[in-house]
């Protein structure tokens, strides 16, 4: 049986690329508008598209419900904003994030904002094992401060910034596999392989 | 390491077909469009731009389903611009499969939807076009494709749309467009120095050399090009080994 994705839709953007790539890599995906079917899914995604608090909007009741599931080991990969939910709040919204990871997520400072475009992440991770080009794209003017250490991956965009996160299960990226070419879906190919041995 | 310099090739969509203007004109049909996009990906380019040039209503929809069909295949970034006149355009191309959406016309004569698409889709998704030709001792902006003055000093509205809430410029200078002489480097220098978003650089694209030249030569992040990959002169990949032998960081 191929892991079965649960893929979030905050009813914003598109997922048309994370689908097709999460697809490639061997994964069946179900697009999920109704929230509350994450807390059963054996594998979350949290896709990058829309801003901080539209993409809570949906998330917001079943929050609590999510964040012990997460605690328990399901399988997660957030990306972009759906890596900065995970944490408490963010400078860009008014309401909580998930509160999973601690910290928060504050805006870019750099001469050049959005930081826009292809960029190399510095971690010993076994996610990215094999992956051969390091490049992954990305497009973002506020990203993540962690407070508990989750920060395993660094980029280095006018300083270092934290680029990839993990605790538990859950693994949380500032770039965007789905959109990082052959590099992305090398990543997103350990990560469903990942998720398979711990569904 | 750091940021690398983009390079992205431009498709002109007319009626669904890749077509390239000359100066806006002379338009030859050249390619389908998801399978041009998924070619030059193969070929390292870090970033798809679809211009869509049809006039008519029909065309426009067309070009929704090949902006689906594209996003499917392809696992670069895809910048969807033309005929954006409305939030809900800007919002139907999000939707189709674009990551980004540019505009222009509508941004000149309604600057306050540059701020509105900004806050419902966020700053990283709004690009805003500026097509510029020199005059005096600067540049003016023109809109229509290029054919109306705007009466507007060029980096003054670069500012502008910045402070509006753009992601990034894509600047074209309609003097170089088609001629294949290369960008104009001053004009690239004028917006990139005096913004703080990326700036794409844009027309007059004849050769790697040029590319060199506009990136080494200005603060631009990015240059677009069209029909020096389109007719197969040179690969992304080739022009990508070019800039690396001289020092420009690419992926």
């Amino acid at each position: 049986m191929p892991l079965k994705v649960a893929l979030a839709d905050y009813g914003v953007g598109n997922l048309h690329s994370i689908r097709k790539a999460l697809e490639n890599c061997g994964a069946s995906v179900e697009v999920v508008e109704d929230m509350s079917l994450l807390q059963e899914a054996e594998c979350i995604v949290l896709p990058g598209v829309g801003a901080f608090d539209r993409t809570m909007e949906r998330l917001q009741p079943f929050r609590e419900a999510i964040v012990q599931r997460l605690n328990e080991g399901v399988p997660c990969l957030g990306i972009c904003i759906g890596m900065q939910i995970l944490f408490q709040g963010s400078e860009e919204g008014q309401g909580p994030g998930l509160g999973f990871l601690h910290g928060n997520v504050v805006r870019l400072k750099a001469p050049r904002i959005p930081h826009m475009g292809w960029n190399t992440v510095d971690t010993d991770d076994v996610i990215m094992n094999g992956v051969q080009d390091n490049h992954f794209y990305f497009a973002h003017s506020f990203r993540a401060s962690p407070e508990d250490g989750s920060d395993i991956g660094h980029t280095d965009y006018y300083g270092m910034i934290p680029t990839l996160m993990r605790k538990a299960n859950t693994y949380g990226t500032q770039f965007h596999p789905e959109k990082s070419s052959t590099a992305g879906m090398a990543f997103l190919n350990n990560f469903v392989h990942f998720a398979e041995d711990r569904k | 390491m750091s940021l690398t310099k983009r390079i992205i090739p431009c498709l002109d969509v007319k009626n669904g077909a890749v077509v390239k203007g000359i100066k806006f004109l002379d338009l030859k049909d050249v390619g389908y469009p998801p399978e041009m996009a998924e070619a030059y990906e193969k070929q390292g380019a870090d970033e798809i731009v679809f211009l869509d040039i049809s006039a008519s209503a029909e065309g426009r929809r067309t070009l929704l389903d090949i902006v689906e069909e594209t996003a499917k295949r392809l696992f670069v970034p895809l910048t969807v611009g033309g005929g954006i006149r409305e939030k809900d355009d800007m919002r139907a191309a999000l939707n189709a499969g674009a990551d980004k959406v540019s505009m222009n016309t509508v941004a000149v004569l309604r600057p306050e939807m540059i701020s509105e698409c900004a806050k419902d889709f966020g700053s990283q998704c709004v690009v805003v076009a500026i097509d510029a030709k020199r005059r005096g001792g600067g540049w003016t902006v023109y809109t229509h494709g290029g054919r109306q003055d705007a009466r507007m000093d060029m980096v003054e509205w670069a500012r502008k749309v910045e402070d509006l809430g753009a992601g990034e410029i894509l600047l074209t200078s309609m003097d170089a467009d088609g001629t294949k002489d290369g960008y104009d480097i001053e004009m690239t220098r004028a917006v990139a120095e005096a913004v703080n978003i990326p700036v794409i650089a844009s027309g007059g694209c004849g050769s790697p050399k040029h590319i060199l030249d506009v990136l080494r030569g200005t603060k631009a992040e990015a240059a677009l090009a069209a029909s020096i990959f389109h007719y197969g002169q040179w690969t992304v990949r080739d022009v990508k080994s070019y800039l690396r032998e001289n020092g420009v960081e690419v992926r």
